[in-house]
C-alpha cells in the first residue's frame, strides 16, 4: 500500500474525516493525531472535534494514559465550553449545540496549545458541529468519533477510518474477523432501484435479532432495507447469515475508507506487520499502523 | 387571577399561555415572575390593554416578527454580570456572550425602528459595554488582543517562540531518528521492528518491547528539555498577563452590570408585549372599560375555537353577551353554550394578562377568580366520585375558593342526577350564586331555572325557524356542516317564560339516529306542549 493514510482518508475529496474505534484503547486518538500530524506536514491545520470527551490524560473509565491533542495556530476547534483553555486564550468564534460540559464553543487557535476536546453527545448535535466547522474552514475537520454515533454521517460525505486492535480481541486472527464483520455492517450498499428484488422489505428502526429471524423464517433472497448502517443491530453469524441471505441495502450509506491497527493493548502485544494485514485482506480496505508505520 | 388547572383549561387559559409564550429567556423570566392583574389593577391593566393595541396598530408585523427573533438570539448576561459583580474571574466566552448581548441590544434597536416602533419603547443599548470590549471584537467574535493590555504582544511574542524552539528540538531529535528509519515518526511513540532495527537508534528511550518490535519514544536531551522549561515559562507569563487583562475587563462588566441588568429586564418586558402584539394583530382586541356591575361584551371570540375552526376552514360566529351578575344560559345542543361560558372566562384571562380582550367592545370586571362547575373529570374516577359526585364536590369547591368578584362558569350542572332534584339543586345553586354578588352564567337544558331563581335568561337563538335536511346530511361531516349552517349562534334576552329550546329530535335525526325513534318521540313530545320537564318543575 502506497500513499498515507490522510491520502486514502481524502482519496474521494471528502473535507470531514472521522476515526471510530471497535473498541475501547485501539488507537482511536493516536490515529486521530497521526491524521493530523500528516496534514500538518502538507501545510493543513484543519478543523478538529470530538464525539464524547477526547485529549484528557488518562481514560475516565480506566484511568490508562491516553494521547493528548496538541493543536497548532490558526487550527479551528469544537469544544465544550468547559474545556476552552484559559491560556493561551482562543479566538471565540462561535457557540452551538449543547454538551454535557456547556455548549459547544467554535474558536480559532492563535498559539500552539494542549487541549482536551469533546463533543455533542447526540447525533443532531455532532451533525451541526460539522456543519459548522465546514463553514468555518475550506479545510479538512477531523472528528474524534465514536462507532454508535456515526448515524448522522450517513448519507454525506465524510470519510470514516476504522480504528481497531489488540484491546479488541485476543489474537490477529479475532482481530481480523471482527474488523470484518463491523465493515461489512458499516459498508452497507445504498439502494439500486434497478437491481431490486423486489417488493423491496423496508425496515423502519432498528433490525434487531427478532427481524432477522423472521426474515430467515419467512422472506428469504428479498431486498432489505434499513435507513442507514447504523440500523443494522445483529453482530456475528447472525448477521453473516442476513447478508448471505438477502441483499442488504441502506437508504443513506457510510463512506468507510479505511482501518488502522493498534498491536498494543489490554495486556497483548501482537505483530503490527501480521496484524495489518490479517486486517486489510479481511476488510479489503487500505489499512495502517501509524506507530509503525505499516500499511497494507 | 385564580383559576384551577380544570378551568385554566376549559377557559382556554392555558392555551392563552402558550399563545404569549416569549421568544426568548429574558422574556421567559419576565414572565414567569410577573404578577398577573387583579380586581385592583384596572387602571394599570386598561393603560396596558392600550399600549399593546396602540402597537399593534404601528408597529408592522412582519417587523415585528423580525424583532421578536433577535430577542429569540440574545444571550443572556445577567449570571456572568452576577459572577463578575462578585469577583469571580471572567473567561472569553463570557466576554464574547456580553459581546453578543451588546450586538442582540442593537439589532432589536434597529429591528424596533425598522418596524415603526415609537421612540418611547425603543429597545436600550450598551455602548459603554461595546467600547469595553471593542479591541477584541470583530464580525461577532472575541479575541483577548493584544491591544487590550501593553506588554501582552510582547510575551505571546516570547512564548511563540520558545514553542517554536521546542517544535526546531524534537524535529533534530527526530531527524537523527529518522535517518535510520527511513520517516520521521507522526505521534509521540512509534514502533521499530527488531529485524528492521536491530540496534537501538540515539536520542530514543523505549517505552515497550516485546521479541519482534520495540515501541521507542524521543529522549529528550538537555538543550531540549531547556527548551521545554523555556516554551513552560514563556506560558505562565501569558497566562499572568491574559488574566490581568480578563480582571481588567470583568471589573468593566462589573460596573456596567445596573446597565446590563435594566438592558435585560427591558429586552425581557419587551419580549412580553410584542407577544401580547403578536397576538393582538392576529385575533384583534379592544380598550376594556372596567365596571363593577356588569360583565358584558360584543362580537368577542374564544380565540382557542376560532383559531382550531380557522385551521378546519370554517367559519366562526363572535357573540355577545350582557351579564349583571347572574344569568342563566339555554339553548340547543351543539349551538355553543360552553363555548360561551368559555368565552367569558377566556376575556377574563386575557384582561389578568394584559391582553386586549378580542371583542369589538368590553365592559367588565377585572376578577379575582374563575371556576369552571360541570362536567366530568378523569381525576373523579380515581377518587371513586361519580360524574354528579365529582360536579358537587367541584362546585363546593369552586364556591369556598372563589376570590370576589368571582366569575363562575356552570355547565349544565346535574344533568347526570334524577332531572326533577338535579333541577331543584341548580335552581338553589343560582340563588346562591346571585346573594354572594358573583358574576354567574349558568348553562343548562332545565326549564324555568332563571324565572324560579329570579335572575336572567339569556339564550342560543339556535334554530328557530331555520329547518335542517336530514337526508343532505350524508356523513358525519356533512351533518355537522349543515348543523353549523343552520345554526343561529347568537345570544339573546330571554322576556317572561320560555321553556329551554334544546333542538334535541332535529339534531338526532340529522345525526343518523333511526327515522322511527326519532318520529316517535316526536309524538311523544307533541303531547307533552310545555315539554317533558314542565312536571319535574312543577313538582321541584
Amino acid at each position: 500500500m502506497s500513499g498515507t493514510l490522510l491520502d486514502a482518508a481524502l482519496a474521494g475529496g471528502t473535507r470531514t474525516i472521522v476515526v471510530v474505534g471497535t473498541a475501547k484503547n485501539v488507537g482511536k486518538t493516536v490515529t486521530f493525531n497521526a491524521l493530523r500530524a500528516q496534514a500538518l506536514r502538507r501545510g493543513i491545520v484543519g478543523a478538529i472535534t470530538s464525539i464524547g470527551r477526547d485529549g484528557e490524560a488518562s481514560d475516565a473509565l480506566d484511568g490508562s494514559h491516553k494521547p493528548g491533542v496538541r493543536v497548532q495556530p490558526g487550527t479551528i476547534i469544537a469544544l465544550p465550553r468547559e474545556l476552552v483553555p484559559r491560556s493561551p486564550a482562543l479566538h471565540i468564534l462561535d457557540r452551538g449545540e449543547s454538551s454535557a460540559l456547556g455548549p459547544m464553543i467554535f474558536a480559532r487557535a492563535r498559539f500552539a496549545a494542549d487541549c482536551e476536546i469533546g463533543g455533542p453527545p447526540t447525533a443532531r448535535g455532532v451533525r451541526a458541529t460539522i456543519d459548522r466547522l465546514r463553514e468555518l474552514t475550506s479545510e479538512p475537520t477531523f472528528v474524534d468519533g465514536a462507532i454508535d454515533r456515526i448515524a448522522p454521517l450517513a448519507g454525506g460525505d465524510d470519510a470514516i477510518v476504522l480504528a481497531t486492535g489488540a484491546a479488541s480481541a485476543g489474537s490477529v486472527a479475532a482481530i481480523a474477523e471482527l474488523a470484518r464483520s463491523t465493515i461489512a455492517r458499516l459498508r452497507l450498499p445504498g439502494r439500486d432501484p434497478g437491481r431490486e428484488r423486489a417488493p423491496a422489505i423496508v425496515v423502519t428502526g432498528a433490525l434487531d435479532a427478532r427481524d432477522a429471524q423472521e426474515l430467515l423464517a419467512t422472506r428469504p433472497a428479498a431486498t432489505v432495507v434499513v435507513a442507514d448502517p447504523t440500523r443494522i443491530a445483529v453482530r456475528g453469524r447472525l448477521f453473516d447469515a442476513l447478508a448471505a441471505a438477502f441483499d442488504l441495502r441502506c437508504e443513506r450509506p457510510l463512506r468507510v475508507v479505511a482501518c488502522t491497527t493498534s498491536s498494543a493493548g489490554a495486556g497483548r502485544a501482537l505483530d503490527p506487520r501480521a496484524l495489518v494485514h490479517a486486517v486489510a485482506a479481511a476488510t479489503q480496505l487500505p489499512t495502517f499502523d501509524v506507530v509503525a508505520g505499516i500499511s497494507a | 387571577m385564580r383559576c384551577d388547572p380544570r378551568t385554566a383549561d376549559r377557559i382556554g387559559a392555558n392555551w392563552l399561555r402558550t399563545a404569549l409564550a416569549p421568544a426568548g429567556d429574558f422574556g421567559r423570566r419576565a414572565e414567569d415572575t410577573a404578577r398577573p392583574f387583579g380586581p385592583e389593577d384596572g387602571a394599570a391593566a386598561q393603560a396596558r390593554c392600550a399600549q399593546i393595541l396602540e402597537l399593534a396598530k404601528k408597529l408592522d408585523r412582519d417587523g415585528a416578527a423580525h424583532v421578536r427573533s433577535a430577542l429569540r438570539r440574545a444571550p443572556d448576561p445577567v449570571e456572568i454580570v452576577s459572577r463578575a459583580h462578585a469577583g469571580d474571574a471572567l473567561d472569553d466566552v463570557d466576554f464574547f456572550e456580553i459581546g453578543r448581548f451588546a450586538d442582540a441590544l442593537e439589532a432589536t434597536a434597529r429591528a424596533w425602528d425598522a418596524a415603526g416602533g415609537p421612540a418611547l419603547g425603543r429597545p436600550p443599548l450598551a455602548r459603554e459595554i461595546s467600547t469595553l470590549l471593542a479591541r477584541g471584537r470583530e464580525a461577532g467574535t472575541f479575541y483577548l488582543a493584544d491591544s487590550f493590555a501593553a506588554g501582552l504582544a510582547a510575551e505571546r511574542s516570547a512564548y511563540a517562540a520558545a514553542a517554536a524552539e521546542v517544535v526546531r528540538e524534537r524535529a533534530r531529535l527526530a531527524g537523527a531518528v529518522a535517518l535510520p528509519l527511513a520517516s520521521a515518526p507522526d505521534g509521540e511513540e512509534f514502533i521499530v521492528m527488531r529485524d528492521v532495527l536491530p540496534t537501538l537508534p540515539p536520542a530514543v528511550r523505549v517505552v515497550r518491547e516485546t521479541p519482534a518490535y520495540r515501541v521507542l519514544a524521543l529522549e529528550l536531551d538537555g538543550a531540549a528539555l531547556a527548551a521545554a522549561a523555556r516554551r513552560d515559562a514563556a506560558l505562565t507569563r501569558v497566562a499572568r498577563a491574559e488574566e490581568l487583562v480578563r480582571r481588567e475587563l470583568a471589573a468593566g462588566v462589573a460596573d456596567q452590570g445596573p446597565t446590563l441588568l435594566a438592558a435585560a429586564a427591558a429586552l425581557g418586558e419587551l419580549d412580553r408585549t410584542l407577544a401580547r402584539v403578536a397576538f393582538t394583530q392576529q385575533w384583534g382586541g379592544c380598550v376594556p372599560t372596567f365596571t363593577a356591575g356588569s360583565f358584558a361584551f360584543s362580537a368577542a371570540s374564544f380565540v382557542p375555537l376560532r383559531a382550531a375552526l380557522s385551521d378546519a376552514g370554517l367559519p366562526y360566529t363572535p357573540i355577545s353577551i350582557d351579564l349583571h351578575g347572574v344569568a342563566v344560559l339555554t339553548g340547543p345542543n351543539m349551538g355553543g353554550k360552553s363555548a360561551a361560558l368559555a368565552t367569558c372566562g377566556f376575556l377574563a384571562a386575557c384582561l389578568a394578562n394584559g391582553v386586549p380582550p378580542p371583542a369589538e367592545r368590553a365592559a367588565l370586571p377585572l376578577v379575582g377568580s374563575v371556576a369552571w362547575i360541570g362536567g366530568e373529570d378523569a381525576a373523579d374516577r380515581v377518587r371513586l366520585l361519580s360524574a354528579f359526585g365529582g360536579e358537587v364536590v367541584r362546585a363546593r369547591e369552586a364556591l369556598a375558593n372563589a376570590v370576589e368578584p368571582a366569575l363562575l362558569l356552570v355547565d349544565e350542572f346535574a344533568r347526570t342526577t334524577g332531572p326533577r332534584e338535579g333541577r331543584a339543586l341548580l335552581v338553589a345553586l343560582v340563588e346562591a350564586l346571585a346573594r354572594r354578588g358573583s358574576f354567574a352564567l349558568v348553562a343548562t337544558h332545565f326549564d324555568g331555572v332563571a324565572r324560579d331563581a329570579g335572575v336572567d335568561h339569556l339564550a342560543i337563538a339556535g334554530l328557530g325557524r331555520r329547518s335542517l335536511d336530514a337526508h343532505a346530511a350524508r356523513d358525519i361531516h356533512a351533518a355537522l356542516d349543515a348543523v353549523a349552517k343552520a345554526m343561529d349562534y347568537r345570544i339573546v334576552a330571554v322576556d317572561g317564560e320560555s321553556a329551554a329550546q334544546s333542538d334535541a329530535l332535529a339534531l338526532a335525526g340529522l345525526l343518523g339516529l333511526d327515522d322511527a325513534i326519532v318520529e316517535r318521540a316526536a309524538e311523544l313530545f307533541a303531547g307533552c306542549p310545555a315539554g317533558p320537564f314542565a312536571h319535574a318543575a312543577e313538582d321541584a
